[in-house]
């Protein structure tokens, strides 16, 4: 049996809510205890997504009744006949969901649902089976067949159109990353069609049949729709080098190859000139030292690693991507990676974020990635993917390194108002030679220590054992200094 | 174990349908607790949608603590491998550097699967393994689970055979880190010489909370804790140190249970009754405040701002009716408080919009959510209340402000309400869908 640590990635039933409650004309009806309908409809979408709280969600309410004899039937059953009678069922389609628990009793709904709602379906959200990756995945695909395929027999591929697969809620800023998609699609000759599920509504389900290609904007999902849709595919893209390569095989796709070809020239003129001018300023000069980890969704991982490290030279320590691959580290191995030595800049999720506190983490700038975590990601200006996204990425990075420098210069304590949690002023340590082995042990500890805080840390570490060791009388600093100051150095 | 929501077609006339119950996942209330206390590493056994769920809020609201559990799918969990799952977590919660106990958390999936007690380590490594049960299908709110896990700790860590300490106090409810300062200023005044918060983030208070010689529920859902104490033979203090009436009771009562001098503990009270008369006199308050959060603190937030001077005519909470709700729903029927709903769903609340008068809700965030779409001004109860005083005078000065300086911003609720409805389009997602 496996040990989960910090989970990283939700079930089956999450997967359904977020693909499907972006759907405005669908209400979904979860058969679920009370705290499974809280978490996904309220206490979390208002930090993933930043939603006050999913309006088309409705729970069965699953209590020890339920649990021990009536099955969840009944209840379901009123909570339909509640929500018809509330009259929120107009003009909406419905759908009843299972979840974790209600799987655990072996609840199947199908007929019931058809029964009292013709138009309504049951959907096996396989809770105890399914990851959010896969779930979203075959949610995509049951949406096609229950509702796309059957109404798309007359829609005729438009001219140039291209569908977008992706985002739903929970997908890590989303808003920025469609956003620069839909620019690149444009800049390429093309026009954005429908992008599903969280740009559309149920009842345009069949115009996903609209798109001449289909782009898929996470590798994570979206494939089983992609294959039944029968179009060429397109995978959203990161870094300078791929977005070429995606603007021109769209020109390629569609025709307009020429046009594919002048935005390219034009943007690396324009939006990528901004790379160019940090390649050749002073700030590049740090990339080579800057070592990075990423923590995050598949596409974001692997998009970042290629990018940063590929195109720009910085040292990815690791590159860890979700749904993770067997032969990636878990969570457990990335926290003692982390406790042991943290990248400079480290893009993750809370999890890693809390690795981080957890080790003291002194020097290392965390930028958020991925979910979990609570983060606003609605302005359609922080794309990761893209020619903008290769260009928001390096701004966070270098303006994380400025801030670095901020906070490692010194600062004249006389400057500071009086107060007890001051740092005595250190420049009046006295001047000590040092034991060799003591000298081995602070650059072992300094080699730890992200490159740029390394070099104001060696001066604030020297100083310290120094100190200490003139307090002992001693006229040499010996090891067991060192040792002495390194706790309240790691805080 | 609380009883069932109520939850029927054949409502009571007027009532509405009960749709959408309000509460944080109820097993989210013991995890806080229970991932702050310093030495406690929480192993939780439960399916994965559960697990990220919980962790995302856990780690949003709670503590900054990594929490482990088995990975329980269909085969782990029809095949009756919880045991062994909970077993493999606790061996590696045992493994972490200075754990003193070790929460097993066990939730709905695995309640239904089952996981019998016995079939669990007492200990590992050193460290106490307690079994916390807080299946939200058995639950019901989030405060009831605080009560289900700090009975669980407190049945395994309290010292109650030892000799008690005389005139020590457990302050017992998650309240805010001012609150046990200020009470344990005023019961030293009287002659008390320890107070004990629980639950803290100290695994010793629980220890040391079996030796009290008296202890105080600060939130009114304490009962299966309560009980306990009550089993070991320590007296329980009813009502709370809330409002100018209620403090000066709560003293007063605390006093004589603990046989302090009677002089000094009315004197004490006297001061006390005067502060808070002082801070109602200090401002005329004049408002119609709807308080309805899902922390089971409600009726008592209601209380004190109707002594401050505001009007509450509706009060709603997650907690179940229960005994000891009864004097603070008793006060504020007489106070003019004309409708309280326990156990409430979304619909309550929305109905209550209809029926009274409101210029300000506190609220769950889906009730304040649809507050403010009515140009109401409206804060979450949860957060707003968690960092601010709420016990004695102090607290009743700092709510009083609190409401307000909403009060005060209502132009702004309405003007951004008239803004975003200035085209009356139809609503589409933040997509375009």
């Amino acid at each position: 049996m496996q040990l989960l640590r910090d989970l990283a990635e939700t079930s089956g039933y999450w997967a359904a809510v977020w693909t499907m409650c972006p759907l405005g004309d669908v209400h979904v009806v979860c058969d679920a205890p009370i705290g499974c309908f809280n978490l996904v409809g309220t206490a979390v979408p208002d930090y993933t997504d930043a939603i006050p709280h999913i309006e088309n969600l409705t729970p069965s309410v699953i209590t020890e009744k339920e649990v021990s004899g009536t099955g969840t039937a009944p209840a379901v059953e009123r909570t339909i006949l509640g929500l018809q009678a509330a009259g929120t069922l107009e003009g909406k389609r419905l759908i009843v969901m299972s979840t974790a628990e209600s799987e655990m009793i072996g609840a199947d709904h199908t007929d019931l649902v058809r029964r009292l709602e013709p138009d309504a379906r049951f959907y096996y959200s396989n809770s105890l089976g399914e990851d959010e990756w896969t779930g979203r995945d075959r949610v995509l695909g049951w949406l096609w067949d229950e509702y796309g395929a059957p109404a798309a027999g007359d829609i005729a591929a438009q001219k140039g159109r291209v569908t977008i697969i992706g985002p739903t809620y929970g997908c890590f800023n989303s808003p920025s990353d469609l956003h620069e998609v839909q620019r690149l699609i444009r800049g390429a000759g093309g026009t954005p069609g429908l992008a599903y599920p969280y740009g559309a509504t149920l009842a345009d389900t069949a115009r996903l049949a609209e798109g001449e290609i289909v782009v898929q904007l996470y590798q994570e999902f979206g494939q089983t729709l992609a294959t039944k849709l029968g179009k060429p595919v397109v995978q959203a893209p990161f870094g300078m080098r791929a977005t070429d390569a995606f603007v021109r095989e769209i020109g390629r796709l569609l025709g307009t190859s020429q046009q594919a070809e002048a935005f390219i020239r034009r943007e690396r003129k324009t939006t990528l000139q901004t790379l160019w001018d940090l390649w050749r300023g002073p700030q590049s000069d740090w990339y080579a030292t800057t070592t990075v980890g990423i923590v995050a969704g598949r596409s974001y991982a692997e998009g970042l690693r290629d990018f940063l490290g590929g195109e720009l030279g910085m040292p990815v320590q690791f590159a860890i991507g979700r749904p993770r691959r067997l032969d990636e580290a878990d969570n457990s191995a990335i926290r003692a990676m982390l406790h042991e030595r943290a990248p400079t800049m480290l893009f993750g999720s809370i999890n890693e974020h809390i690795y981080l506190a957890e080790s003291g983490g002194r020097g290392t700038h965390f930028i958020p990635a991925a979910f979990p975590g609570p983060i606003v990601r609605r302005a359609v200006g922080t794309p990761f993917m893209g020619y903008r996204g290769a260009v928001y990425v390096v701004q966070e990075i270098i303006n994380a390194l400025y801030d670095s420098l901020f906070n490692f210069l010194p600062i004249d304590n006389h400057a500071k108002p009086a107060s007890p949690a001051a740092k005595p002023v250190v420049s009046s340590a006295p001047s000590l030679p040092w034991q060799a082995d003591a000298r081995v042990r602070l650059d072992q500890v300094l080699e730890t220590m992200p490159f740029l805080p390394r070099i104001s840390a060696s001066r604030e570490l020297q100083r310290a054992a120094e100190t200490e060791a003139d307090k002992y009388g001693l006229a040499e600093v010996t090891v067991e200094m060192v040792e002495a100051i390194l706790p309240a150095a790691r805080n | 174990m609380a009883d069932l929501i109520a939850l029927t077609l054949t409502q009571p006339v007027q009532q509405p349908c009960k749709l959408h119950p309000q509460s944080m996942c109820p097993a989210f209330g013991a995890l806080r607790l229970l991932t702050r206390i310093e030495g406690s590493q929480v192993a939780m056994v439960t399916d994965q949608g559960c697990l990220y769920g919980l962790t995302f809020v856990t780690h949003f609201y709670g503590s900054r603590k990594s929490l482990i559990a088995p990975s329980l799918g269909t085969a782990e969990l029809m095949d009756g491998k919880v045991v062994e799952g909970a077993r493999l977590a606790i061996e590696t919660a045992a493994r972490e550097p200075g754990v003193r106990i070790i929460p097993v958390v066990s939730l709905c999936v695995a309640e239904t699967a089952g996981l019998p007690e016995e079939l669990l380590p007492r200990q590992a490594n050193g460290a106490e393994v307690i079994l916390v049960r807080v299946p939200a299908y058995a639950i019901h709110s989030h405060p009831e689970a605080k009560d289900v896990a700090v009975q669980a700790l407190l049945q395994r860590l309290g010292d109650h055979t030892g000799p008690r300490e005389p005139k020590t106090v457990v302050l017992l409810g998650e309240v805010f880190p001012a609150d046990p300062l200020a009470i344990e200023g005023l019961l030293r005044k009287m002659g008390v010489e320890a107070t004990i918060a629980l639950p803290g983030r100290n695994v010793e208070d629980f220890v040391r909370a079996g030796r009290a010689a008296a202890v105080a529920p600060l939130h009114p859902f304490y009962k299966l804790t309560s009980n306990l104490f009550r089993s070991w033979g320590t007296p329980v203090v009813g009502g709370a140190p809330v409002g100018v009436s209620g403090t000066f009771a709560w003293l007063r009562a605390l006093g004589n249970t603990l046989g302090l001098d009677p002089d000094l503990v009315l004197e004490v009270a006297n001061e006390e009754r005067e502060r808070a008369q002082a801070v109602v006199r200090s401002q005329t308050r004049t408002g119609n405040v709807f308080v309805t959060g899902y922390e089971g603190t409600e009726l008592a937030y209601a209380r004190v701002l109707v002594e401050a001077g505001f009007t509450v005519p509706y009060v709603s909470t997650s907690i179940g009716n229960d005994p000891l709700v009864l004097p603070d729903e008793m006060w504020l029927r007489a106070h003019g408080t004309q409708e309280i709903a326990y156990r409430k769903a979304l619909e309550d609340d929305l109905q209550a919009l209809d029926k009274y008068p409101v210029d300000f809700v506190l609220g769950t965030t889906t009730f304040a959510a649809a507050a403010k779409e009515r140009g109401i001004p409206a804060l979450y109860f949860t957060n707003q209340l968690a960092s601010r005083p709420f016990f004695l005078s102090g607290g009743m000065a700092a709510i009083g402000a609190m409401v307000d300086q909403a009060l005060g911003t209502g132009a702004r609720y309405e003007a951004l309400r008239s803004y975003f409805n200035e085209f009356n389009e139809e609503p589409v997602n933040a997509l375009g869908g």
